[in-house]
């Protein structure tokens, strides 16, 4: 069932042309677009973290994600949510639409505001290093 | 009269052949169907629901078969030896004409005459909202109203027919004390005693070949002239779901069923995706209206189902979320709360947990199965 939701969008992905993308892209793009260097130290702090600016109910990207990103999360609703790590999940952060789409509503969720691209890339190095 | 049987009481009395082997197989199988139907009518959960139509269809089976015998049995299996004037039964009632009936007394005659009557109502009210409501059965296309309207008579008639039960039951325990014998045991040997005076009614002889006949062809004509319940009812739930709908809506959560809301709850629902249930939605503009305008050409007024008719309406007024509003919570009354939170519900809004049908929007009573304990 929670196939339904990412092959669909993996196997559209590529002949949507140019959104097809790697983890390392992501980070060296979103670093470049910050000026700094990723660092998978600060996105391991900021993924933890507990914020108060978002939603009430989404007060950390654990909420739904669970504490380890190489093991499946569990949305509000009770329906899985496949890993996040690249190494458990390989088809994480191949799309960019994708990552801008999730990163867009759950900065909101959670922080009550856009991620910074320097958030972004310390994340997303965090994740490809697990 | 009570003289009579105090003496008679001294010697063995002879016993007489009251009630034929038919008489009491159709009553202790009724007593068994109906039992079935109630307990799983209003005890259990909707998920009963097939064994409380095989129930109460059987109630219907074999009162028709009575109804057949009441003419063809023999001499207390007939209606014209229980059925009897109102004058009569007044008397009866009232004491002013005693004497003891071998069968069926005449206020006994009344209350079978009833529940015949109030079983066949219970089973065409029954039929009318398993089609009107469920859009299953043989009246598969009734209109919703008819078939809402049908549900509430068949609970009123239910809940009557249990007083009516009770009844028939004081009255067997109240009659036993007043004559001295045991009417239920009857029921069972199907023997009385004789006693001097009683009503023994005309004799007559039975008909069982002729009976089993016309029950046969009524089966036979049943089950070739109702229509199968395979047809397509009009008003159901549109069964091709939007591709992008389903990608979008289940990246979160099951797809719930454009026939779930009306148009005008679906088009807040997504101007405010922003603040969804207290997480951000948000689409791009083009997807927002591709799947509004396919949720709102699809919405709960095209579908004659339960579900389109209570929880459409539903959000904004007396609730925010389907599973807040009354109609909701009336309906999962009996699942216990921590079925909700546990795994692997984990979530009212998890409708697809127990309703393997939730994203075709029938929502059928036949297709509910609550998940056990995790056994972990």
């Amino acid at each position: 069932m929670k196939y339904l939701l990412i092959l669909p969008l993996c196997l559209l992905a590529p002949p949507l042309a140019a959104q097809s993308t790697t983890p390392a892209d992501l980070i060296a793009n979103y670093a470049a677009e910050a000026g700094v260097a990723a660092s998978a130290e600060r996105g391991q702090a900021l993924f933890t973290a507990s914020h108060t600016g978002g939603k009430p109910d989404t007060p950390s990207c654990t909420t739904c994600h669970g504490a380890d990103p190489r093991a499946g999360g569990l949305a509000r609703t009770g329906k899985p949510i496949e890993p996040l790590a690249p190494s458990a999940n390989p088809e994480r952060l191949t799309d960019l639409k994708f990552v801008e789409k999730w990163f867009g509503r759950n900065c909101n969720s959670v922080l009550g505001r856009d991620c910074t691209s320097a958030e972004k890339a310390d994340v997303i190095a965090w994740l490809a290093s697990l | 009269m009570t003289d009579a049987t105090t003496t008679e009481i001294c010697d063995r009395p002879e016993r007489v052949r009251v009630w034929d082997i038919w008489v009491r197989l159709f009553h202790w199988l009724l007593v068994t169907c109906i039992a079935i139907a109630a307990v799983t009518g209003f005890v259990l959960d909707a998920s009963w629901i097939a064994l409380h139509i095989v129930a109460g269809l059987s109630v219907v089976a074999l009162v028709v078969a009575r109804v057949i015998w009441g003419f063809l049995g023999p001499t207390h299996a007939r209606f014209t030896d229980f059925l009897r004037r109102p004058a009569v039964v007044f008397f009866h009632l009232t004491g002013k004409e005693s004497g003891r009936y071998l069968g069926h007394n005449p206020a006994g005659g009344v209350m079978m005459l009833g529940l015949i009557g109030i079983v066949l109502t219970l089973g065409v009210t029954g039929l009318a909202g398993l089609g009107g409501a469920l859009r299953t059965g043989p009246l598969l296309s009734l209109p919703y109203p008819v078939g809402a309207a049908g549900l509430e008579i068949h609970e009123a008639l239910a809940v009557f027919l249990l007083a009516m039960i009770f009844a028939h039951i004081a009255a067997a325990i109240l009659e036993s004390r007043y004559s001295r014998e045991n009417l239920v045991l009857s029921m069972l040997t199907g023997t009385k005693e004789s006693r001097p005076g009683d009503h023994t009614g005309h004799p007559e002889r039975a008909r069982p070949l002729l009976a089993l006949m016309l029950i046969l062809g009524l089966a036979a004509t049943a089950i070739l002239l109702l229509p199968n319940g395979r047809q397509t009812p009009i008003g159901v739930p549109v069964a091709e779901l939007d591709a992008s709908f389903v990608d979008e809506c289940s990246a979160c959560h099951l797809a719930y069923h454009p026939s779930l809301l009306t148009g005008a709850e679906w088009r807040a629902l997504m101007a405010g995706l922003e603040d969804h249930y207290g997480e951000d939605a948000s689409l791009d503009a083009e997807t927002t209206a591709r799947i509004t305008d396919w949720l709102v050409a699809h919405d709960a007024a095209t579908a004659q189902t339960r579900p389109a008719r209570m929880f459409a309406g539903t959000l904004g007024t007396s609730a925010v979320s389907m599973t807040e509003s009354r109609a909701w919570n009336h309906l999962h009354q009996d699942v216990r709360e921590e079925i909700f939170l546990r795994a692997p519900v984990y979530s009212k809004s998890n409708c697809s947990a127990c309703h393997s049908d939730a994203e075709t929007g029938w929502f059928s009573p036949f297709h509910i199965q609550i998940p056990k304990e995790p056994s972990k």
